[in-house]
Order: structure tokens, then sequence, then C-alpha cells
């Protein structure tokens, strides 16, 4: 689950760093690293914040360790406490979500994918407003779309993240949808068939 | 929504097939979620890219608390004797209690320097800038 570690290596790392030794833990922070900052960007709304609120989650998980039941694994455990940490942070600083400015680095795209000058703009532009969008919807919804679409979790592994049902995720999915919809539409988005706003 | 994200079971998948299939306003609404869809995955990024890794942040955030307990512990502990040595030596009182002066005197400025330094950091603009 947005990690490249064999289940067994994971736990056994795992297993390591619960006795305290940190050398282990460096696998697991590079492994969970690349999602993790994808889902903190994609609930902060920029880089900077992200990788803060990433080394924090990542210290906090450290500090739980000693918490964490080895049989479970430890994916949505760590994404649960990023997640949490994410939520904390737009409390604490009294803040939305906003995205200041199109961040360049997300445009990073990997090696070998070339776009035309002119669909590299499209795509610019499309990420730009899809961004905005996002701004103008509830948390809630933001977080699902993020862990959904970003992320490209399943139903089962973003309810245990969330720790909801599988039914509520769907329902949370559907809601995100449509608010995300309405949002796209008030920015003269137009989905419904060959829109202005989708050339 | 979950035929949408391809989590139907196989059997369900065909059978709401079947239902869009028969709608055209279930057919429109597919179209629109389906676009929103693919434009959502182009916002996707490969953090890959951007570099910097924030272990060693956490390796040191993780690690330094153990090496300040030893310190402390350590310092502690020496302190305690050298108190314990140098209240029972049998030096004049007259010494005990101006070589006293030097050490609280010295406590106090590093306690104040501490102090001040401590409550800068709490209005430091740039607290959180990463070098």
């Amino acid at each position: 689950m947005g990690a490249s570690l064999q289940p067994e290596l994971e736990r056994e790392l795992v297993r390591k760093c619960k006795s305290g030794d940190a050398r282990f833990y460096e696998p697991l922070v590079r492994a969970y690293e690349p999602a993790g900052l994808r889902l903190a960007v994609g609930m902060l709304g920029n880089v900077d914040d992200a990788h803060d609120a990433l080394q924090e989650a990542f210290v906090k998980t450290w500090e739980s360790l000693h918490r964490f039941d080895l049989r479970r694994p430890f994916g949505p455990w760590f994404f649960q406490i990023l997640r949490n940490h994410c939520r904390d942070v737009l409390r604490s600083r009294k803040a939305r979500f906003k995205v200041e400015a199109l961040d360049e680095r997300l445009e990073a795209r990997p090696a070998g994918v070339e776009f035309s000058p002119e669909r590299a703009r499209q795509r610019s532009a499309a990420k730009e407003v899809l961004w905005k969008a996002l701004e103008h919807i509830g948390e809630d919804h933001r977080e699902v779309l993020v862990l959904k679409e970003l992320q490209g979790f399943r139903y089962g592994e973003i309810a245990r993240i969330l720790d909801v049902p599988d039914g509520t995720v769907a329902s949370r999915l559907f809601h995100a949808r449509r608010a995300l919809r309405e949002a796209l539409e008030e920015m003269g988005v137009d989905y419904d068939g060959e829109g202005p706003g989708r050339d | 929504m979950r035929f949408l994200d391809g989590e139907f079971p196989p059997d369900e998948h065909v059978r709401m097939e079947a239902r869009i299939a028969a709608s055209t306003e279930l057919q429109r609404e597919l179209a629109i979620f389906r676009a929103m869809k693919s434009d959502f995955r182009e916002l996707s990024f490969h953090p890959g890219t951007l570099q910097r890794s924030v272990w060693d942040r956490v390796n040191t955030a993780v690690t330094r608390p153990i090496g300040w307990l030893l310190v402390v512990l350590g310092t502690l502990a020496w302190s305690a004797y050298g108190v314990y040595v140098f209240t029972l030596s049998p030096v004049d009182p007259w010494e005990k209690m101006a070589t006293g002066a030097i050490v609280i005197g010295i406590l106090v400025l590093l306690a104040s320097v501490i102090w001040e330094r401590y409550r800068e950091w709490l209005t430091d603009p740039y607290r959180d800038v990463y070098r």
C-alpha cells in the first residue's frame, strides 16, 4: 500500500524499529515518503508544508511504534497518522487549504514521459483549475478524493486509513465528486459534453 | 461510484453495465465523472523528483533525544558526586563559599542566556527554515 517493500521485510523492519534501533527506520521512511508526500500535498496544498508535515508524521509514528500491532499492515497505520497530523496542521494554523501558486515541482513527471508544448500547456492549465477547485470543497471531501485519485488506494484501504466502513468511503466519494463538480462548474469548467471550459 | 472506480464484483459490474446501457442519463453522468477522474489523475505527481528526502531530519529527531538524555543523566550524576565530594572535603568554609559562589554565578548566567535564546526562538520567523 503506497510502498515498494515486501510485507515480510516490512514486518521485520517494523519489529526491529519497535526494539528501538533507528537504523531500520530508514528503509521504511524512504519507502513511504513518496506516497506520504503526495497525500500531504493533497491535504495541505503546498510542498513546503507537506514536507514539514511528513517529517512530523514520521517522528510521531516512531514514537508510537510501541503501540503498533505487528499483525496489522504498517501502511494504513502510517497514513492514518499522517492524515491526522495534516488535519491538526490545518486547524492549528487556522487556515484553509490554499494553493498559492501552482508549484512547478508538482509539474514533475517521470523520465521518458514527454508532452508536446500544447499538451503540456493544457495539462498545466487543467491542473491549476483542479487545485483551485479543491480549495472550494470541504476537508472530508478533499481527503477522500486525494486518497482515491492521487494515491489510487482501493476502498478497503481508504476505509482503514479513515477508520470508517467501506460503505462510508463510497458515500463520501460520491458527495466529494459532486462537490468538486459543482466547484468546477462555478469556475466555468463544463464537464457536460464539449463545454468551453475543457478545451 | 463503485462502478466508476472498478470496485464492483464481476457479476454486479455486468448488471450495472446493462443498466447504464439502457439509460442515457446514467451514460451522461458516467461520462462526466470519468472525465473528472481522468483530469484528477493528471494532478498526480512524482515526489521522487522533489529530491530532498525527510530522512535526515527524521533521523535527527528520533536519535537526538537519546543522546540528550544520556548527556543530561551523566552530567547530573557527575554533578551530584562533585557536590558530595566538595561538601565533605576538609577545606576551610570560606573556600567552599567562594567556590560555591563562582559555580552558582556561572550557572545563573548560563540559565539566563538559555532563557533569553529560548524567548528569541519562540518569535524567530526563520526557525522552520530548512538549511
